[in-house]
């Protein structure tokens, strides 16, 4: 049982899904009792939630690219996950308390209702020009 | 990174198997690959997930557009061995029943 806090700067392109399974690795290498479940829920959110702002907290046209920022941070406790992702972006238009799965024959729109039901927590804030994605998963026992 | 094997069985069925993580890189490539498999005649499809590590949302988004297209053209997709993992994703947002995964490849489009 041990602990774990892996912070990296990430590019603001597709590119960082890659490089955030890669960190995640590298927290479960950290401690290999967090159970299947846990991992698959935690990195699930994690790639959803980045997914959503690479796609979305920058428009093309708008700012030079070298401008971007965006940081992951990982912690790993005794008993839960948590991710920090952080992003200069434009503020993210997200009602989180009206995230529901759309039709079932929908092919997008499911990313936040997933990582809603997977997580024990996830919130939102604008702060000081960045958006700030915080995410929980509280570790199951046994 | 994902790397997508395609064969075709002899009774015409396309077998189609992503094995890495379908994530939303990898899930454009997916997208392409079974339009351009409806799009050659190839609308019975079976997706193989054994060696699919990983499904998020944007992947899941890519086998409901081939589910979709794959049935216009008159045949359907059918998705195989899903890992744990990829279960529990179908189950969260209650594609479960409508991609119903089936145990093994070979009688995929059986029943």
């Amino acid at each position: 049982m041990s602990e774990a806090h892996l912070e990296r700067v990430l590019p603001t392109t597709p590119d960082a899904l890659d490089l955030a399974h890669e960190q995640l690795e590298e927290l479960w290498a950290a401690d290999p009792g967090v159970s299947p479940t846990d991992r698959m829920r935690f990195e699930l959110a994690v790639i959803e939630i980045l997914g959503n702002i690479v796609e979305h907290a920058w428009r093309a046209d708008e700012g030079h690219p070298s401008a971007r920022r965006l940081s992951l941070e990982l912690i790993l406790t005794r008993d839960r996950l948590e991710a920090v992702l952080g992003d200069n972006g434009i503020p993210a238009s997200i009602d989180l308390s009206a995230a529901t799965m759309p039709d079932e024959d929908a092919e997008s729109g499911r990313g936040l209702a997933l990582t809603l039901a997977a997580v024990d927590a996830l919130d939102y804030a604008r702060d000081g020009g960045r958006n700030v994605w915080r995410i929980r998963c509280d570790r199951s026992t046994g | 990174m994902i790397e997508i094997d395609v064969f075709r069985r002899p009774d015409g069925i396309a077998v189609v198997v992503p094995q890495g993580r379908l994530n939303m890189v990898a899930a454009r490539q997916m997208k392409e690959l079974l339009a351009i498999l409806v799009g050659e005649g190839s609308s019975r499809i079976v997706v193989d997930l054994e060696r699919t590590t990983f499904l998020d949302s944007s992947g899941l988004g890519a086998l409901i557009g081939g589910l979709k297209s794959a049935r216009q053209a008159g045949g359907d997709l059918r998705i195989a061995r899903p890992t744990p993992e990829v279960l529990t994703v179908f189950q969260l947002t209650n594609m479960d029943k409508v991609l119903r995964p089936r145990d093994d490849v070979e009688s995929a489009f059986d029943v």
